[in-house]
């Protein structure tokens, strides 16, 4: 089969049929992603998805490009593996809030800190969705569920501080009610050259609140760039991520105007330094026998 | 060094027939795919009524798109287009969260309704911005069928039975094995 010269949306997209629930936000990011891996160009057998458990951990399936739908919590360790195996592939990282904050929550710092090039998206529900409606990082507080049926007692975790106070490079939130805007924010994320995470507010659906659905983001969102942020400004960065939970700011909250070698740049050039200090394979036996 | 998004879009003021041809025929695929994807969820979920009529508006956005391509091809041939389908964004097509579990057959048709104002919309606007008399005759002439295909769509949901058995009823639904 030849290659077409352009990959379009639908040359991302796999035989297989997503079986979220009608209505589900995640059929749009899936939608955005598709459109955003046909800007980048980079053709599906150049592409990864790493996911964890979850309903948006399926993401991988329903892509052409390679996936591992892997264990809970575990996709960003396994992500930094596949990255560090291969440097050339375009790894994307895909799951929930309650995949990427709860249970793998202790995996992020470190994926941040070694700025490894991956995109991390975040289909953030504020709820277990794919389990029936439990309590996950994200849900507010006051959120009646069936393992809070009084109310959660707890903040939530908020996300965009999270990232950026890790010192994350790229953090951006989108909502599939914005198409064009989540498409573009995704497309950013996988083009800037670290890690790079973009919560995306993707209701439930099933379980999700009334004033998490869609129909609500189009009224509540407010651009980043409505309010002349300043995507460089990490201070201001900070101060607008605060209000996670409630508004709805979409856009770059941060985006490291100099981006910083990347790790596997710095292993790259680690290996280079120590392949000149090497000894040539013939010289191996001898160093050996002179012990 | 970053780059920015280079997904380019559409300028409506330098639109050409050929163009113009190119992203209806666009906008009809959009409609017929999404359609398409309800319809197969819908009878992942069990609600056979909604997913048959969304399966009909499959062949009637596939027939437009049909007669589109005709049009053309007749006056175009095979010269490549220069609008994408990357470039559109639910003109046509049925927003994701229109679908839910459950939903009757009136629901499916409102669905239908409220794309099809959609469509009518973006005509109206762009319409504004459009130059070229070719192009704005074409639009004129789509925008107008947006609103027979409104017509025809209210005239099928005046069929149904008054009422909606399952208004306001939470028909929860969890998601499917695989």
């Amino acid at each position: 089969m030849t290659a077409p010269a352009v990959f379009e949306a639908k040359h991302y997209k796999s035989e297989l049929k997503p079986i979220w629930c009608p209505g589900c936000g995640d059929f749009g990011v899936l939608q955005g992603l598709y459109r955003a891996l046909s800007a980048v160009g980079r053709p599906p057998h150049e592409v990864a998805f790493i996911s964890g458990i979850g309903c948006s951990s399926r993401i991988p399936g329903y892509t052409t490009a390679y996936g591992f739908n892997t264990v809970h919590g575990r996709s960003l360790p396994i992500a930094q593996g596949v990255k560090l195996a291969n440097p050339d592939l375009l790894v994307v990282v895909a799951g929930g809030d309650g995949d990427g904050f709860s249970i793998g929550g202790g995996h992020v710092a470190h994926a941040v800190r070694r700025n490894i090039d991956l995109t991390y998206l975040v289909m953030d529900n504020q709820v277990y969705g794919l389990t029936k409606g439990q309590l996950s990082p994200t849900s507010p507080k006051g959120l009646e569920t069936v393992t809070s049926p009084l109310g959660s007692l707890e903040d939530p975790i908020n996300p965009l501080l999270y990232m950026l106070a890790y010192g994350a490079g790229f953090v951006a939130q989108a909502t599939p009610a914005d198409m064009p805007g989540m498409t573009a924010l995704i497309e950013e994320a996988i083009r800037y050259p670290g890690f790079s995470f973009v919560n995306i507010q993707s209701p439930c659906v099933t379980f999700g609140e009334e004033d998490q659905q869609l129909k609500a983001h189009k009224t509540k969102m407010k651009t980043l760039a409505s309010l002349k942020h300043d995507s460089s400004n990490q201070l201001a960065a900070l101060d607008l991520a605060r209000a996670y939970g409630t508004e709805l700011y979409t856009g770059v909250f941060y985006r490291n105007p100099n981006p910083p070698p990347t790790y596997e740049a710095l292993v790259k050039l680690r290996q280079a330094e120590q392949s000149k200090k090497a000894r040539p394979h013939h010289q191996l036996l001898e160093a050996y026998l002179q012990k | 060094m970053t780059r920015q998004p280079q997904t380019p879009s559409i300028d409506f003021t330098a639109l050409t027939l050929k163009d113009a041809l190119d992203l209806a025929i666009l906008i009809e695929e959009e409609a017929r795919d999404r359609y398409e994807e309800l319809s197969a969820q819908l009878v992942l979920h069990r609600t056979p009524g909604a997913a048959a009529f969304f399966s009909k508006m499959v062949r009637i956005e596939e027939l437009h798109r049909k007669q589109l391509l005709e049009e053309r091809t007749k006056a175009f041939g095979d010269q490549p287009s220069a609008v994408r389908r990357e470039m559109i964004f639910d003109i046509e097509a049925p927003d994701y969260d229109e679908a839910r579990a459950e939903m009757t057959t009136r629901q499916a048709l409102e669905t239908a309704l409220r794309s099809e104002e959609k469509a009518h919309r973006f005509f109206v606007e762009v319409l504004s911005h459009v130059q070229n008399p070719e192009v704005k005759k074409l639009f004129e002439e789509l925008r107008d069928e947006e609103v027979e295909h409104q017509q025809l769509v209210k005239a099928e949901l005046a069929k149904l039975p008054p009422g909606d058995p399952l208004q306001g009823v939470d028909v929860g639904d969890g998601p499917a094995p695989q």
